[in-house]
């Protein structure tokens, strides 16, 4: 009866880890079908269809300032704000400390900092109206007025 | 001094209608118009003599004018006030020269133009000429004496198509410096092709080939340089290499050497660790020297700049101490 008991406990932990492990997949599998939390979207206009991290990256480091023909315009959110964090420690691979410093080289060479708006809103209308200019706003605000170059 | 009245009136103005400053980012007072400058003094040992130095004083501006063109001016004054503690003299320069004086006409992704008095855009040093930016008060003879550190010329820039993180620089010049006596070598010709490549989020590369012919003298030198970086958030390891090989109006072709190798350990985002090793050997005049340099960085904030260093060189008398005080603003 005892090891009855104890062979029912073993099963429903054995049930209940292999429920966990399936809903983490189904998670996972959910996140990667709808893409990332934040979206670089840029004036449908553009010619630009999608951009790869390095393009990005040096975009927004001001290293480069073309993608092909196409003059873009990087825009950062003011502030300290989640997503631009999100933006500078996983798409530029920098730290806050490190940023900074960057930006103390660039000014020696003549390079400002991207500009920067006030709110995913302001973002999104400058998108719209200026042409080459890039910006991030969460994924749910992505509609048919811009489009959509980039995730993370 | 006229320029220096000029620059303390701009630095001004510009505060008083600039955005929030951040040390060592300059005033902002607009796209069109960023003002700042930076200044570094010296305290040397060597031997029996201690000198002080209020080396670089500057001041620039820089800006967008529109989308397509952008400028950049800096001026400086180089020894601006020197005194020897040993013997109590006192000297000074404070005439304002033209450091950088340029145009950029950004046209593509593959092709830029960059027109002016600029820096030669070859290696890492050499682009990051000021003390507040380098981790030790000395520069690597490399920097100083193998090639012209200004180009008044035109520099055509950019992305090489096809390969990912990599930037090409082809630049010249067929004319007299602008401001030839405040270049380390004046010369009326020089041609070069650099090449750069971001091999990873740490790791970097390039290299260059060039060809100058100095303005006294008539002498032609070609050469090659390779320069290759390791810098994560805790270590940097760094080298530049270059060989040169010098054409001279009345006596045989003769060959120059120089490289370096230079490790950093930042204990901290304030203080750093750094030891260098170099080599220069100038065949034609017979000058060569072994150089080991250690140093210790103190930065508060990363635009201001507390550093020490004692070097040890296989010439004699020439081991030395240095200090310096440096910032950006």
């Amino acid at each position: 009866m005892a090891l009855s008991k104890r062979r029912r406990s073993c099963i429903i932990l054995l049930f209940g880890a292999l429920l966990m492990k399936a809903l983490f997949v189904t998670i996972g599998l959910v996140v990667a079908l709808l893409g990332g939390q934040y979206t670089l979207i840029i004036s449908k206009k553009s010619g630009l269809s999608s951009l790869s991290t390095q393009q990005v990256k040096d975009l927004f480091l001001q290293k480069r300032h073309f993608i092909g023909s196409q003059r873009v315009i990087p825009l950062n959110l003011v502030g300290q704000h989640e997503s631009r964090t999100l933006f500078e420690s996983s798409v530029l691979g920098m730290d806050r400390d490190r940023l900074n410093n960057y930006w103390v080289k660039q000014h020696f060479e003549g390079i400002s900092p991207p500009l920067t708006q006030g709110s995913f809103e302001s973002i999104k209308a400058f998108v719209q109206t200026v042409e080459g200019s890039l910006g991030y706003v969460p994924s749910s605000m992505v509609d048919s007025n811009v489009k959509a170059v980039y995730e993370f | 001094m006229r320029l220096y009245a000029l620059g303390l009136s701009v630095l001004l103005a510009a505060a008083l209608h600039a955005q929030p400053y951040a040390l060592g980012q300059g005033y902002h007072v607009g796209e069109g118009l960023n003002v700042g400058g930076y200044f570094s003094s010296e305290f040397e040992m060597k031997g029996s003599q201690e000198t002080f130095t209020l080396d670089d004083v500057a001041f620039m501006a820089y800006g967008d004018i529109n989308p397509m063109f952008s400028y950049l001016a800096e001026f400086e004054s180089v020894g601006f006030y020197h005194k020897n503690l040993s013997t109590g003299d006192e000297s000074g320069d404070r005439k304002f020269h033209i450091e950088r004086l340029y145009g950029d006409l950004w046209l593509a992704d593959a092709y830029n133009i960059r027109f002016g008095k600029q820096i030669t855009p070859v290696g890492y040093w050499n682009k990051e000429p000021i003390n507040v930016l380098r981790d030790s008060t000395s520069s690597p003879l490399y920097s100083k004496l193998l090639f012209p550190k200004f180009l008044t010329g035109i520099d055509i820039h950019g992305y090489v198509p096809g390969i990912e993180a990599a930037q090409y620089h082809l630049f010249g010049q067929s004319n007299r410096d602008f401001d030839p006596g405040y270049i380390n070598i004046p010369n009326t010709h020089f041609f070069g092709l650099a090449f750069e490549k971001e091999i990873s989020n740490d790791w970097s590369g390039g290299g260059s080939v060039g060809e100058y012919i100095t303005a006294v003298g008539d002498q032609r030198t070609r050469f090659v340089q390779a320069n290759l970086k390791y810098d994560d958030s805790t270590w940097q390891v760094m080298g530049e290499a270059l060989i040169a090989k010098s054409n001279y109006t009345h006596d045989s072709d003769d060959y120059t050497l120089s490289g370096y190798a230079q490790g950093m350990y930042r204990y901290t985002s304030q203080h750093a660790f750094i030891g260098r090793a170099e080599h220069f050997k100038d065949h034609y005049t017979r000058y060569e020297d072994n150089i080991a340099v250690v140093g210790y960085s103190y930065r508060p904030l990363y635009p201001v700049s507390l550093k020490g260093e004692y070097q040890w060189h296989s010439q004699n008398d020439e081991d030395r101490a240095l200090f310096s005080f440096s910032v950006l603003f």
